[in-house]
């Protein structure tokens, strides 16, 4: 163990960052899996087959490749589009951070589609009826009524996307995220330890999905309190 | 708000001209023509599939009527969602299955719309829901979820939640079609009491105890339309449509 003495600065500050990713891309899925439901339970036919096109793309392929496509792709882009403007630019990116949470936030929405989308079917009907009957406007009952009755049903599968994010985090490195799997290789490069490094990554990871766990588990004890019959 | 000058008397409330309802090319409602009064009591029977729902649903635009006028207390039903809101705040319903929200204890049910819709204070909205449970007789569940409380309670609360906006009329939905037997006459004591202190009500049911005891009129729907319509005394005992005296026979044996 000795060998990871001089590394454990380095293996927080990467924990910082697997934390930073996870909060961002947890907004943005949560963004891109509200708007694709919205799109697949609307009547307009072009959004319908928008969200469609994109549950397929991002579920079909591999998640490395999205992150790889997403970060070349867009230096490629803002290259071109900076060389416009001054022909001296050589490189420019969008910084392996942004891209790789947004490159997951994406994949992994398009999991959250499919469960926002299922779970806003799965309100009863009966709930917005009386909420319409009550003269509560459109806005209000989605607001009032189907969201909080929409995330208990959502809830057990978005623990699984929480931990999906949280892991593929660690797919980042690829493109130089210096988060823990990075510093990990480091460390081997150095030291020559590569089980002492990864185990140390391993228990990092183990850590923060306990922690999602263990949230996932008490939000549904509390979102479901109202299932507990009288006694 | 689009003020029609009322063909009828001032106090009517409810008024529908030559309503006709499709879903597609099937027609639910079939030129129906009905009135209630200001304090009018209505009980609409027929077998199922005959249109009730959809014809008290088009009451507070649950469902949108094909074509002819639907005038509440002065205001017609049109698309101009506004109006629709500030209708249906005087247009209380109850549905056969409760629709009591899950997520929310019974005294969060019956505050939300006072909060929301009627802008009532918080300690304006708990006194009146409180008010209203107790006149429903069960007070003591305020702090409940709907999933703990009986199908009679839970009607009863969805009564209260309805009343907690003051509402010029109730629209009731079959409500003990879904209760068992034990709970029918709690919700019907209920329903009685209002009656008696004035509301307008229009009931779809085949209670036929509680029509004959408080309904001003009968209203017979068959395949869309209004057969029959009559005074309780005379539906009962002297119904001139065959399909009537047909339907009596079939619910009164029973
Ligand atoms: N949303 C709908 N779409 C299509 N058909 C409907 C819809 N709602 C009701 N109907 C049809 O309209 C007819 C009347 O239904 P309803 O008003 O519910 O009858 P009742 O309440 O008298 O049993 C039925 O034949 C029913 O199948
Ligand atoms: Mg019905």
């Amino acid at each position: 163990m000795e060998a990871v003495t001089g590394w454990w600065d380095d293996y927080f500050w990467g924990s910082v960052i697997v934390l930073q990713v996870f909060v961002c891309s947890l907004i943005l899925m949560v963004l891109f899996g509200l708007i694709g439901a919205a799109a697949k339970l609307s009547n307009n036919r072009f959004a319908q087959k928008l969200a469609a096109g994109y549950t397929v793309a991002f579920r079909g392929t591999p998640e490395i490749l999205v992150i790889l496509l997403l970060y070349f792709g867009s230096a490629i882009t803002l290259t071109a589009i900076a060389q416009v403007f001054d022909p001296e630019v050589k490189f420019v990116d969008l910084s392996p951070f942004w891209s790789g949470t947004l490159a997951i936030g994406l994949i992994v929405g398009s999991y959250a589609t499919e469960t926002f989308r299922g779970a806003f079917l799965g309100v009863k009907p009966g709930s917005i009826e009386a909420a319409r009957a009550l003269g509560m406007s459109n806005f209000q009952t989605f607001v009032y009524v189907r969201i909080p009755e929409m995330w208990r049903l959502a809830l057990p599968s978005f623990g699984n996307h929480m931990l999906s994010l949280i892991k593929d985090t660690a797919l980042i490195s690829i493109i130089g995220l210096n988060e823990t799997l990075f510093v990990a290789k480091q460390a081997i490069g150095t030291t020559g330890k590569p089980f002492t490094m990864y185990i140390v990554v391993g228990c990092v990871y183990l850590g923060f999905s306990t922690v999602i766990t263990l949230t996932v588990m008490w939000l549904e004890k509390y979102g479901n309190k109202h299932m507990e019959s009288a006694r | 708000m689009t003020n029609i000058a009322p063909a009828a008397s001032p106090e009517t409330l409810i008024q529908m001209k030559s309503v006709n309802k499709y879903f597609g090319n099937f027609q639910a409602l079939k030129n129906i023509n009905l009135e209630v009064k200001k304090g009018e009591k209505i009980v609409v029977c027929g077998p199922s599939g005959s249109g009730k729902s959809t014809m008290i649903r088009c009451i507070n635009r649950l469902e949108e009527h094909t074509d002819g006028h639907i005038i509440i207390d002065g205001n017609e039903l049109t698309d101009k969602v506004k109006d629709i809101n500030a209708i249906r705040r005087e247009v209380g319903m109850v549905f056969q299955s409760f629709n009591l929200f899950p997520h929310m204890t019974i005294l969060k049910n019956l505050m939300l719309a006072q909060r929301l819709v009627r802008k009532t204070s918080k300690a304006e909205a708990r006194e009146t829901a409180m008010h209203f449970l107790e006149r429903v007789k069960i007070p003591e569940q305020a702090d409940k979820y709907p999933v703990q409380l009986s199908g009679g309670q839970q009607q009863r609360v969805a009564i209260a939640r309805a009343l907690c906006m003051k509402p010029e009329i109730i629209l009731f939905d079959e409500p003990t079609s879904a209760l068992d037997p034990e709970m029918i006459n709690e919700v019907l004591e209920v329903m009685t009491d209002l009656a008696k202190e004035g509301m307008t009500m229009v009931c779809v049911t085949h209670e036929m105890g509680f029509a004959r005891s408080v309904a001003d009129r009968v209203i017979f729907m068959d395949a869309g339309e209004i057969v029959e319509e009559a005074e309780p005394e005379d539906f009962f005992l002297n119904p001139q449509n065959e399909r009537t005296q047909k339907f009596l026979s079939q619910i009164l044996t029973h």
